[in-house]
């Protein structure tokens, strides 16, 4: 464990000490190192539930595969980041990577943690660099006010979280997660149980988002750079999926009636931002809604509490970090160039830049859950167990389907095919750092086909 | 679905303009009465004097200002001031648009409109339109003539004032906005009459066939035929004239101006005031395949001067669109085109310049009656009916080498009395007495080139659209110009009237498309 965080803490120093010329490619470098060394971990010795267990930050099949996900994305986030920071001065973008290392930290901390109020600071703890982010470098003058948002939904949710979890305190005398599954079910009957319940969930499902509560994040995507969006969209989201799936085990027997209405929330809400989705003409806004809508299935999938419910869920979060960010870094390269993230403005792109093309395909066909990418097995999997739950979910779930498909099919024929405007004729041709991004994403995502059951959590 | 919506939106404006209250050919409220005259396709010609209030009572619009009213009493009633820790000037145009628009005049605005109309969603596109002269005192747009007319011989200039006919015969179809005053363009269709001598009699004749082809309704008069239909005027010298029956005359620029500017920010465009005084921009050096260097612009921010202030506004941009007018090379040359060596593509400049025309305007009590149409003799003096008390409006093109001063809008008087008034005497006899009460100069945004608009991309700027020097025909062809190049911008090319050949490329290969008109 200390030989993933220990580096990452030097990247600090790193970023601070290297000469200027030499701060992006050391700071890449460093960081691809300790993503390869953490694929590692997807080895697991399979008998025991823990492994690498220290006293606070121990490695399971749930959190293994987001947290190979969270090291996997820093080298691709400074990829990303370079084009668009080379104008400003050296010491904001030492800024600028110290910021994504110290989000990298955090996260790395919460997914590991064994503790869960260790996990809710690190939870809260990356609300801080995210802001800055987004208000900081995001481009226009709304990003104060999607950083407003993003805070204070995440916080205004989150503080009911704390009280929830001092109260299990109290209860349980431990917040470890180790024993928790195996402690003696609570009797809860009373409403005040009912309301803890609500606050054990109400931060997760804020940060998934759950659709009525999504208004944070087609704001925050848009308004945040590329690195902030990527990490956002890939291992943000999960963060409240993951604690979602670690606190459920505490949660019985409530859940089989309270959340009702969230599982409805959320299969609705893959219609209706799918629908959206539709009629969206701001690309980077496109791909915010479509992330609502997929976590909207992954919501569903762990409230509903089965096997393959939970599988289906960590399986789609995986595939969707990979290809939201994929997505998102294919926006950017069409906005450096175009400096537009109208649709209509930059279309027929597939006669201008040929190759990007086939990236924008595999990453459209991802969005769309096409076999056999593991997108398609999770929400499979989900489907499944909702209906199994009842039968009348697949008009919802199938509908979402549908109109995913259609969007996302939207989303590719309108920047690729079509007229070409004149006023992109000249294009920068691609550039190898855009192309080994995409296959950096990408080939993750196709080799996860091969072998699924890396990502499919305790069920293996 | 998305024509759906484009035809239920059309639908609305459509049955909005009919179900107004009484205005020219449009459905009344009250019942029939005899007497009224039916056109056909309309329920009744009736006629409005014009009103300043809107012609229908709007609940929104009431309740709106009753909340209005709410707030603002509860704002008082409340303590505190009105300081907010963001102090942002609110006259600022955004820091954000996908297109800007340089030039507010008829042609900017007419651009702002049709980029709007042809988007699919609300609010597809930001659009932003900059204009520096809100009084809008040196804008050739208002100090125009205002006529209209289809006889040209290049027939994209034909196509272009047939179009924008049209349109303008049904503006309220295209320009009317929900609860507001009916457009009135005050169009006049009195026809345009072009006279030739021997010389020109064969120009005149193949033009003739030109618009003919093109759909124009012209028809071509011989001296005789001339002094029958319009006694006054005096054929000597005159061998053949070209009278328009339809689509030709003359109408209000400032109210085509305001309505596309109505419209146009009704459906989402934002007006600033302010200069655009610099851009920013990224070069990229490319070699064409001779092995030349050419430096390629994009610009990727444009710089907006706040009026009378130091305060700019950088406005990050992806499209610009020069509808500048006269003064639209001075914008080419804040991009750097225009700098470079003599021969090469960098050294041409963009060839347009502004030239002073006057335009009089005389009262003569006995002159010519209420059909006369927008005369132009074969010396190149014109005139036209103003209004309907005897008034008439007189002006010439001066020749090349006597250009007036443009560095303000000055009348020379002495212009009209040596020049202009003994041609107007001799081919109209009851002008030897007249009384010139005003004048007024505007400027023509004129291509030295060849006097034919600029429509296109340039080839150094790769985000830069032109839409200008248009000599003197700039209004009569801004719905059309509008048109394409929305068209261009958003479609990718021309889908209604195709306009390539009036693009940057014969400038480049310096092939000069001129109108072989008799003037």
């Amino acid at each position: 464990m200390l030989k993933i965080l220990i580096p990452t803490m030097m990247l600090i120093p790193t970023t601070w000490l290297a000469p200027s010329k030499h701060i992006w490619p050391s700071a890449l470098a460093h960081s691809l190192i300790i993503a390869i060394f953490s694929l590692l971990w997807l080895s697991s010795p399979g008998e025991t539930g823990w492994w690498l267990l220290s006293n606070l930050m121990a490695l399971d099949p749930l959190s293994t595969p987001l947290l190979v996900l969270t090291c996997w994305l820093l080298p691709l986030m400074i990829l990303a980041s370079q084009n668009h920071t080379s104008a400003e001065p050296v010491n904001r973008q030492r800024m600028y990577l110290m910021l994504l290392t110290s989000l990298q930290i955090f996260l790395i901390i919460a997914f590991s943690a064994t503790e869960v109020l260790l996990f809710y600071v690190m939870f809260e703890a990356t609300l801080i660099p995210t802001l800055i982010l987004i208000t900081r470098w995001g481009s226009q003058g709304e990003r104060l006010n999607a950083g407003t948002y993003f805070l204070f939904y995440t916080l205004a949710a989150s503080l009911p979280l704390l009280v929830a979890l001092l109260i299990l305190q109290k209860t349980t005398g431990s917040l470890s997660l180790l024993p928790l599954p195996y402690a003696a079910a609570f009797p809860l009957i009373s409403v005040a149980d009912k309301l803890w319940w609500a606050g054990c969930l109400l931060a997760f499902l804020v940060k998934m988002p759950l659709y009525g509560m999504h208004l944070w994040l087609p704001k925050a995507h848009v308004e945040a750079p590329i690195a902030g969006s990527m990490i956002l969209a890939a291992v943000l989201l999960k963060l409240g999926g993951y604690g979602m799936m670690r606190m459920m085990v505490v949660l019985e027997p409530l859940t089989k009636e309270l959340s009702y209405p969230f599982i409805i929330l959320a299969l609705w809400g893959v219609i209706m931002t799918g629908s959206v989705c539709l009629r969206q003409t701001d690309l980077k806004s496109l791909i915010a809604y479509s992330s609502v809508g997929h976590m909207g299935l992954v919501a569903g999938g762990i409230l509903i509490q089965t096997p393959w419910g939970f599988t289906g869920a960590l399986i789609l979060m995986i595939a969707h970090g990979l290809t939201s960010s994929a997505l998102l870094c294919l926006a950017n390269t069409n906005y450096e160039r175009t400096h537009t993230r109208t649709m209509m403005l930059a279309r027929g792109m597939q006669m201008l830049l040929p190759l990007m093309t086939s990236w924008w395909f595999i990453a459209t066909l991802a969005n769309l859950a096409l076999p056999p990418l593991p997108n398609l097995m999770g929400e499979l999997m989900i489907i499944t167990s909702l209906f199994n739950w009842s039968w009348m979910t697949i008009v919802l779930t199938g509908g979402g389907t549908l109109i995913t498909a259609g969007y996302s099919l939207y989303m590719f024929l309108m920047t690729q095919r079509g007229p070409v405007p004149q006023h992109i004729l000249a294009l920068n041709p691609s550039h190898t750092r855009e192309h080994l991004l995409l296959a950096l994403h990408l080939l993750p995502l196709l080799l996860l086909i091969l072998n699924p059951t890396l990502v499919w959590g305790w069920t293996a | 679905m998305c024509s759906l919506l484009r035809l239920r939106a059309g639908a609305r404006v459509a049955a909005a303009a009919l179900n107004r209250g009484p205005g020219p050919g449009r459905r009344a409220r009250t019942p029939l009465k005899v007497g009224d005259r039916a056109l056909p396709g309309h329920v009744l010609l009736s006629q409005s004097l014009g009103t300043s209030a809107a012609l229908r009572k709007d609940f929104m619009k009431e309740v709106e200002s009753q909340l209005s009213s709410i707030k603002q009493t509860a704002l008082d009633a409340l303590p505190g001031s009105s300081w907010t820790p963001l102090q942002v000037n609110p006259n600022l145009p955004p820091e954000r648009a996908d297109i800007v628009i340089v030039g507010g005049g008829v042609v900017g605005w007419s651009v702002a409109y049709w980029l709007k109309q042809k988007e699919r969603v609300r609010e597809e596109v930001k659009v932003v339109v900059v204009e520096r002269d809100p009084t809008y005192s040196r804008a050739s747009t208002v100090l125009s003539a205002g006529g209209i007319r289809q006889q040209f011989s290049l027939s994209e200039n034909i196509l272009l004032s047939l179009h924008s006919a049209h349109f303008m015969r049904n503006i309220n179809d295209h320009l009317g906005v929900l609860h507001e005053e009916p457009v009135d363009l005050h169009f006049n269709h009195s026809g345009y009459l072009f006279l030739a001598s021997e010389e020109g009699a064969h120009i005149m004749e193949e033009n003739y066939r030109t618009q003919r082809y093109a759909g124009a309704k012209v028809s071509l008069l011989s001296p005789t035929q001339l002094k029958e239909k319009f006694p006054w005027i005096n054929t000597d010298g005159v061998v053949l004239a070209s009278y328009g029956l339809e689509n030709e005359g003359w109408f209000d620029p400032w109210t085509l101006l305001s309505a596309f500017r109505r419209k146009a920010i009704s459906m989402g465009v934002i007006p600033c005031s302010g200069e655009v005084t610099g851009c920013q921009y990224q070069t990229n050096t490319v070699s064409t395949r001779d092995g030349d260097q050419v430096t390629l612009r994009r610009i990727r921010s444009v710089k907006v001067q706040m009026p009378n202030s130091l305060e700019y506004q950088p406005i990050e941009c992806s499209v610009v669109v020069n509808a500048a007018g006269a003064f639209s090379a001075k914008l080419a040359q804040i991009l750097g085109i225009g700098n470079g060596p003599e021969d090469s593509m960098a050294g041409l400049p963009v060839p347009v310049e502004p030239r002073k025309r006057y335009i009089y305007v005389m009262h003569c009590p006995d002159g010519p009656g209420l059909d006369t149409p927008f005369l132009i003799d074969y010396s190149g003096v014109y005139f036209r009916r103003e209004g309907l008390g005897g008034n008439y409006i007189a002006g010439l093109s001066p020749q090349t080498d006597e250009e007036p001063d443009t560095r303000d809008l000055e009348v020379d008087h002495q212009f009209f009395e040596e020049q202009v008034w003994p041609s107007l005497a001799h081919r109209v006899p009851a002008f030897e007495s007249l009384k010139v009460t005003s004048a007024w100069a505007g400027f023509y945004d004129y291509n030295t080139f060849d006097q034919n608009g600029l429509i296109g991309m340039h080839p150094l700027v790769n985000n830069m659209y032109f839409a200008t020097g248009f000599s003197g025909h700039g209004l009569q062809h801004s719905p059309a110009v509008g048109r394409g190049v929305a068209e261009l911008i958003m479609e990718g090319g021309y889908k209604t009237i195709d306009l390539s050949a009036l693009d940057f490329r014969r400038i480049l290969h310096q092939e000069p498309m001129l109108e072989r008109n008799i003037i």
